[in-house]
This record gives structure tokens, C-alpha cells and sequence, in this order.
């Protein structure tokens, strides 16, 4: 029997670390993106590498999931990360109330935190509000998007998978109940080629519900974006986040010569048609202000908003394998060789890749073990050499 | 806020095909930047164009182009930079790199040439905070901070997001293809910065003077200019160029 061919439909996070992962336990990979690596939801992404800090007061498997994730990526790709840790900062005497159960929270999910003098935090953070209270140390980091991606697909291109960029899905072809292939348009030529497979991976974040349909099966995503703001001028060395329960502009995220207020949530019907509520804009300004007072007099460099892809979850559905991402395996809907993987985390997408294919190679009948923990990816550069524009 | 009304023209070509330009008019906030217009053509009139962008932040570099024939980044460059809505922006793709389709540029050999010094994008920085804008010059720039606890030193991304600006902007690469270009050379100048083997600063220095080096350069300073980034990599070309000349002079000085 020749090597089993896997699809992967969609080059950010989630499908770059799948595809990674397929070709390192020995299987065929080609993936296919309408447009640029990480040109959707993952690109404009807060650039945050979770410590777990964020999620560890109401959502422990995820936190403890960050942190894993975040030490493992430091290990696999220790070139592409900003490593100046993150602090949780008290500024009112009700975030206040917060520290002990934050620092119990992290202590339960193993995430390293130290309780530090405000007079220590003011000195390392000189824009920090003055007002400060109470300042938590995590290790926080801050990676990017794009080259987070390249990598991941330069290690994949490696070990003998292919990249299809700028081409577009536009027909998922079954024989009798299982797929079998997908047809692509090469937006260069405009070209229709059919590729075979033997098993598809919906990896297209908002927009999987319409590939999902493709192959005649429901997932319901809620696109549902967040507006980001990044000023012109980087105010901290370290990532702050609001001591508090999570909510919008509750964090600054800074990177090279500028940070980034986020987030906010609307939902939207059509992730490619996204206005940015001005209010969210000026929400940003508001809330950052209160973490570090100077920002309102900063100039604004840039404003984004993507959608991110929240699946309306039945808690009965027992498609769904797993509670800190989506993964559909499409057999339950009388649909053979086609898996949806969503939700989730760049933090995490390593283990989400990790899950999604333990089950392709269970479906498969393939015996390999997952070896992305260990495995230093390539220098992203590479993705673009040898022959792949 | 208003919303603005802006025309494009949109540089088109498919492999096989006449290039051309193709006109639309999309509806924007007048805060919004220049990818956001050519994100609404094709959201709204044509998915077949092609165009290049991830972070919308300035972080990724990927969406680079010019716009009425000067290099930009669309993800930071607002309308009232290029021209006041009523005037069609001229959209094309960066000179200097073979074209893929429409915006889209071919940008392998210049990855290849960033491979040369083997430069890590990721640097120690010494603490404090780059306070860049002019008018904050009334902020007072923090003293050298106490690291935090269990940090040995500050890490930075390095500045250069290898958007290839600087490689269509420059008068040289035009003409010399075999020029390794102002983003390869900077980052020849920091990967010397941060390394103190001397087998290893001897090989970037030969990449520096050698047939593709920093002798090719006509001193244009465009790509200084141009750079999104504050990188100068012009500046930098010319500091290897001293520490070249140095070099010799030294080993003149010696036989």
C-alpha cells in the first residue's frame, strides 16, 4: 500500500502545526490556502504566548495547556520568541481581591508566578499607572503570527509536504460516503485541478462551516472578531495584563518598537466582510489608559480586527473530542475521511495538531508517535526556498 | 468619523495573461489604512486578486507594495499619507522581485539572501524602551531598569520584518541583480553585532566585501527612506564599508 495522502485546508496556525505533524509521522501532506501563510485569523492574532495566566481563575485545562505548550515552544522554537515574561497588575482595590485566588490558580496549573514589590514593578515598567496595587510575575511571551507559521510549514516542507498558496478549494469530491479528493483553483491560471486524498482536514478557522458544507456536513462556526490596537510606540518591556476577570483591553501586548491594546467580541455574519465599530477603538484607548496612563497620547500605528472561530458548541455532541479546541471527526455525520479542526489557540496549536492527528493516524492505520514535543523546527526563512515562491 | 469613498487602480496579472490595471471604488472610515480599501476589493468585487498580508500591524511584513509608485506598507499607511480619497491610488507590487500574480511578488531569492548571515531575528536589548515618535520627546526615556526576577536580560525581535521594501526602493537592485541588497547586508551588520567567534565574523565580513557586497551599493540611501522600520540600512552598509576599509589599512599597516 503507498503512503496515505492527507489535505490539509488551510495554512495558519492550526493547519501549519497539522501539517507539520503528518509529515514527521511518515504521511503524505499538501496544504492548501486561498491566500498568503496565516492570512486569516492567525495573522492578525494579539501575538500573545499564553503562560495560562489569563485562563487559570475560570478555565483550568486550558491553562494548564498554555503553560505546557509555552515551555514546549521554547523549546522547539526558541529563535522565533520575545521572552520578557508578562505581569498581572492590580490597579483597584476590587482587581485587588483578585491576587490570592490568581496566585492559588496558578500554583494549581503549575504556572510559575511571583508576587512582586509594586516598587520593583514601577521601576522595570516605567509607564505602568502609578496607582499600581499589586504586581504578579508570569512567564508570559509574545511570538509572531506569520514566522510561527513558516516555521511549523518550512519543517513540514522538510520531511516532503507540499504548500499550495494562493489556490482555493472550491469542491470536496466523495466516493460513496468517504472523500476522496478536493478540486482547487489556481488563482495564478485560474486552473481547476482535482487532487486525490485519503483523508481531508478542515483547518479553515471561520470560514470551516462553508468547506465543512462542501462536503455535505454541518459545523456551525459564530465568526466573532476582536478589534486590536497597536500604538506607535512600545510602552513596556514586559506584557501586562489586567488583574482581574477576563474582559476587553485587558491586556498590552508589546513587540519590536510597538504594543498592542486587545481585545474586544461582536459577532459578524461573513468573516471577509469585518467594519471595525469605532467605539471598540476608542474601548482600547479607555482601557489601556487605565494600565499605563500615557497611552491616549500615543499615536495609533495600526487597527485590526479578524474573526476568530467560535463554534456553537452542544455540550451532548459527541463529535467533538476535545474541551480546549474543536475536533470533528465527520464519520459520526456519515462523512468517512474528512476531520474539522477549530478553535483553540496559536499557543496551543501544537497539541492541537498533536490530537487531530493521533486520530487521522488512527483512522489511517498508521503506528507512528507524535514527535513534534521534541523536534527543533527550521529556520522559517527555509519556507520559502527551493522551488516554492 | 466619515467614511470615505477611494478608487484603486490595482495592478492585475495571470500567468498567461496582458498585465493591466483594473479600477474600483470601496467605501472606508476615514481612519482606515490602505490594505483595508484593497481587503474590501476583494471581499467585495473580486476574491481572484491576489495580494499578500497577515498581522495588519507591521509585524509580518508580508503585505509590502507601492503605492502611487512609492514603497509602503499598506497595514500602516492611511489615506491622508497618499493622497486626499479623490485621487485614484495607484496599487502595484514591489519592483525587483519577479511577480507571482497580481501583487504578489516572488520573494524566495530575497529569503535567500536573509539566509546568508544566518541572522537571528530575536536580540539582548539592554532594557529601556525605544521611544521613537518625535513628539514624545517630552517623555522622559527610562534609565536602564532592574531586570525582573529570573531574567538574565531584555529580548527583542529585531527591527528589520523583512518586507523587502528596501530591495524595490533601491536604484542598484534595479540595475545589478547580483546585489545582495540593503536587508541582507543590515542583517550581515547585526549578525556581527551579536557574535564574537571569529571564524564566524571572518565569513560575514567576506560575505560584506565580497562579489555581491557592499562595494555595489551607489550610496542612493532610497532604501533608508523607504524602510518601514527605522532599520537605516544604508547606514549600515556604510559602516561595513569602514570597518572593511579599517581592515585593510590594518593589514596594509602589518606586511
Amino acid at each position: 500500500m503507498s503512503t496515505p495522502h492527507v489535505i490539509v485546508i488551510g495554512a495558519g496556525s492550526t493547519g501549519s502545526a497539522t501539517a507539520h505533524d503528518l509529515a514527521l509521522r511518515g504521511l503524505r501532506v499538501t496544504v492548501v490556502d486561498r491566500g498568503e501563510v496565516a492570512s486569516g485569523t492567525t495573522g492578525r492574532n494579539h501575538c500573545l504566548l499564553h503562560s495560562g495566566g489569563r485562563y487559570c481563575m475560570n478555565d483550568q485545562e486550558s491553562a494548564i495547556e498554555c503553560i505546557e505548550e509555552n515551555m514546549t515552544l521554547r523549546k522547539i522554537m526558541p529563535d522565533l520568541l520575545e521572552l520578557n515574561d508578562g505581569l498581572f497588575v492590580a490597579i483597584t482595590e476590587e482587581d485587588l481581591t483578585f491576587k490570592e485566588r490568581f496566585l492559588e490558580a496558578c500554583a494549581a496549573c503549575h504556572i510559575p508566578a511571583r508576587d512582586i514589590p509594586v516598587k520593583h514593578a514601577l521601576e522595570m515598567e516605567p509607564f505602568l499607572n502609578p496607582k499600581t496595587l499589586a504586581a504578579v510575575q508570569i512567564p508570559d511571551g509574545v511570538f509572531e503570527p506569520f514566522r510561527f507559521c513558516l516555521a511549523f510549514l518550512a519543517t513540514a516542507r522538510l520531511h516532503g509536504a507540499v504548500v499550495r498558496r494562493y489556490e482555493l478549494v472550491t469542491e470536496i469530491i466523495s466516493s460513496g460516503k468517504s472523500v476522496s479528493g478536493v478540486k482547487i483553483r489556481d488563482y495564478r491560471t485560474g486552473k481547476i485541478e482535482t487532487l486525490g486524498a485519503d483523508l481531508v482536514i478542515n483547518a479553515a478557522g471561520p470560514w470551516a462551516e462553508d468547506v465543512a458544507a462542501m462536503a455535505g456536513v454541518k459545523v456551525p462556526v459564530q465568526p466573532t472578531p476582536g478589534v486590536m490596537v497597536t500604538l506607535d510606540c512600545r510602552l513596556n518591556n514586559m506584557v501586562l495584563n489586567r488583574l482581574n476577570k477576563p474582559s476587553d483591553g485587558d491586556i498590552v501586548v508589546p513587540q519590536r518598537a510597538t504594543c498592542t491594546i486587545g481585545t474586544t467580541s461582536w459577532k459578524v455574519k461573513d468573516p471577509d466582510l469585518i467594519t471595525i465599530p469605532p467605539e471598540h477603538i476608542e474601548k482600547m484607548i479607555d482601557q489601556g489608559e487605565q494600565l499605563m496612563p500615557i497611552v491616549r497620547k500615543i499615536p495609533m500605528r495600526a487597527r485590526m480586527a479578524v474573526a476568530r472561530p467560535l463554534i456553537v458548541k452542544d455540550a451532548s455532541d459527541e463529535r467533538n473530542v476535545s474541551r480546549t479546541f474543536e475536533c470533528f471527526d465527520h464519520s459520526y455525520d456519515g462523512v468517512e475521511g474528512f476531520v474539522t479542526i477549530s478553535g483553540g489557540k496559536t499557543t496551543t496549536s501544537r497539541a492541537m495538531a498533536e490530537r487531530v492527528t493521533d486520530i487521522v493516524c488512527k483512522k489511517l492505520g498508521i503506528e507512528a508517535e507524535c514527535r513534534t514535543r521534541e523536534v527543533r523546527l527550521a529556520s522559517y526563512r527555509l519556507f520559502f526556498q527551493g522551488g516554492q515562491q | 468619523m466619515k467614511s470615505l469613498d477611494i478608487t484603486l487602480e490595482i495592478f492585475r496579472y495571470k500567468s498567461g495573461e496582458q498585465p493591466h490595471y483594473d479600477t474600483f471604488t470601496v467605501q472606508v472610515d476615514d481612519t482606515a489604512h490602505v490594505i483595508d480599501a484593497i481587503d474590501k476589493v476583494w471581499a467585495e468585487h473580486d476574491h481572484t486578486l491576489m495580494f499578500r498580508r497577515a498581522c495588519h500591524h507591521s509585524s509580518c511584513g508580508s503585505c509590502a507594495l507601492r503605492i502611487n509608485g512609492v514603497e509602503k506598507l499598506p497595514c500602516i499607511t492611511r489615506f491622508s499619507d497618499v493622497g486626499d480619497g479623490k485621487i485614484p491610488l495607484r496599487i502595484e507590487p514591489l519592483r525587483n522581485f519577479p511577480i507571482v500574480g497580481d501583487l504578489v511578488v516572488d520573494v524566495s531569492g530575497f529569503f535567500q539572501r536573509m539566509s546568508a548571515s544566518d541572522m537571528s531575528i530575536t536580540r539582548d536589548a539592554e532594557s529601556t524602551l525605544p521611544l521613537s515618535v518625535d513628539d514624545l520627546s517630552t517623555i522622559v526615556q527610562p534609565k536602564v531598569v532592574e531586570l525582573p526576577d529570573n531574567l538574565t536580560h531584555f529580548n527583542r525581535f529585531e527591527n528589520c520584518i523583512e518586507c523587502g521594501i528596501c530591495m524595490s526602493a533601491c536604484p542598484t537592485m534595479a540595475v545589478d541583480n547580483k546585489f545582495f541588497g540593503p536587508a541582507g547586508l543590515a542583517a550581515i551588520y547585526c549578525a556581527l553585532q551579536k557574535t564574537d567567534d571569529p571564524d564566524e565574523k571572518a565569513h560575514l565580513m567576506a560575505l560584506a566585501n565580497g562579489e555581491q557586497g557592499v562595494w555595489r551599493c551607489h550610496s542612493a540611501f532610497e532604501c533608508t527612506e523607504a524602510c518601514p522600520q527605522a532599520v537605516d540600512p544604508a547606514g549600515k552598509i556604510m559602516a561595513l564599508r569602514r570597518e572593511l576599509t579599517a581592515n585593510r589599512l590594518k593589514k596594509a599597516g602589518r606586511s
